[in-house]
């Protein structure tokens, strides 16, 4: 296990005040936020900062964080000494009450869940208590929402050994996510959470509901946004355009005469698959054909002197 | 270690009862009630025996939990901060930019 500065992570000196950590804190809290930032990694680094705030804007656990982490270097081999946290008197568990357990890494597991373990056993017996709930985002293919799919989940969890030590153990699920489920949207399963204590109900596990962009369809709720590719004859004279849809169907589209580049058509209820179903839109992009060939040219030409058209004075785009 | 398939139930068809929702969101009951009648969560209904609770405001909640926390937003502040963080969301959506979150 690798020891971590969390003075580093915050980038103040270690006789920083209890101001100066809540400063530095927010500053970093602000950049980094998963919920404002849009940085690959900002979630990681905001749980590196997350932990390092646990644990420095505690009295309790920075006094006994600056015992034990005395010499040592980021990232060096850590192993702490037995009974290192003897006469140190922790309000609470070991994690915070608001911090999500499972966001904190081996090394906070190491040196303070094994405080909340103490606390516990102190406390004699425990009563009856339901498991946390756990969260975790999923990352889904639109055709997966469609159809509804299986998926493998790899996911890491603590767990209190017999000793009272928290331990993070990894384990994969198998889960069934049902068709038309939408972004943003949350499916459960039941009792997959934490497990509970003294013989109390196991957590929920919530699984967020995000997409893979598509490289043709945008989603919104269950509508499903296309720009459908049209040649100028097909938008000026009208025409019936097949649309792959991502379940593989095909569905027959009706151009409008006189369809412009831009045009939106709405095709109720062929979204994606639900109740009620979503919407298809479809934004008409008129593409010319090139004029690379004698013949082309010819037929161009021959609209310039036949059409009396000036785009400008129409407000055509 | 692996398990058979879990059959995965969308919150929005079995929405959360009150104290499903604060266990959820891992924060007190007293939090969501507050946070209710402050018209910062949204509830069909009067009765708080009767309130459910679905995906939208689950998301909601837990941002506001957070910004609470880790700025120590007052709650109003907080719960503009994720509207307008949704509105980003939606707005993204549309022009298919790709990043959804």
């Amino acid at each position: 296990m690798q020891f971590k500065d969390y003075y580093q992570a915050l980038g103040v000196g270690r006789e920083a005040t209890a101001d100066e950590i809540k400063k530095a804190y927010r500053k970093l809290a602000r950049k980094h936020h998963p919920d404002l930032s849009k940085e690959p990694g900002a979630e990681a680094r905001m749980k590196e900062i997350n932990e390092a705030y646990a644990v420095l804007s505690d009295t309790d656990k920075r006094a006994a964080y600056d015992k034990v982490g005395r010499g040592y270097q980021p990232g060096e081999e850590f192993r702490p000494p037995p009974d290192w946290d003897e006469n140190f008197e922790f309000s609470g568990t070991g994690y915070g009450s608001d911090a999500g357990s499972a966001d904190f890494s081996d090394f906070f597991a190491e040196l303070f869940g094994r405080m909340g373990g103490r606390q516990r056993e102190a406390g004699g017996r425990q009563s009856e208590a339901r498991g946390e709930d756990h969260h975790a985002k999923i990352l889904l293919d639109i055709e997966d929402a469609w159809r509804g799919v299986t998926r493998q989940l790899s996911l890491r969890a603590p767990r209190l050994d017999a000793a009272g030590r928290v331990t993070l153990d990894t384990r994969t699920l198998d889960v069934q996510i049902p068709g038309g489920v939408r972004e943003g949207q949350l499916i459960r399963l039941a009792g997959q959470g934490s497990p509970g204590f003294g013989g109390g109900p196991a957590g929920d596990l919530l699984l967020e509901v995000h997409f893979r962009p598509h490289r043709h369809f945008r989603v919104n709720g269950r509508d499903l946004a296309l720009d459908l590719p049209v040649a100028p004859w097909e938008a000026a004279l009208g025409a019936v355009i097949p649309v792959a849809l991502p379940d593989g169907s095909t569905l027959k589209v009706r151009i409008p005469a006189g369809a412009q580049s831009g045009r939106q058509l709405v095709v109720r209820g062929r979204g994606i698959p639900g109740h009620p179903p979503g919407d298809l839109e479809l934004t008409v992009r008129v593409v010319l054909p090139p004029a690379d060939t004698p013949r082309a040219k010819e037929l161009y030409e021959a609209m310039a002197r036949e059409l009396p058209f000036d785009p400008r004075a129409t407000g055509g785009d | 270690m692996r398990k058979g398939i879990l059959i995965a139930a969308v919150l929005d068809d079995d929405c959360l009862t009150l104290d499903e929702f604060a266990r959820a969101c891992a924060v007190r009951r007293e939090w969501v009630i507050e946070h209710v009648r402050e018209g910062l969560l949204g509830v069909p209904g009067e009765e708080q025996e009767r309130w459910r609770f679905g995906s939208r405001e689950l998301r909601r909640a837990r941002q506001i939990r957070r910004f609470e926390r880790d700025f120590d937003a007052v709650p109003e502040l907080a719960a503009l901060v994720a509207d307008l963080l949704e509105e980003l969301a939606e707005l993204r959506a549309q022009l298919g930019s790709g990043r959804f979150d």
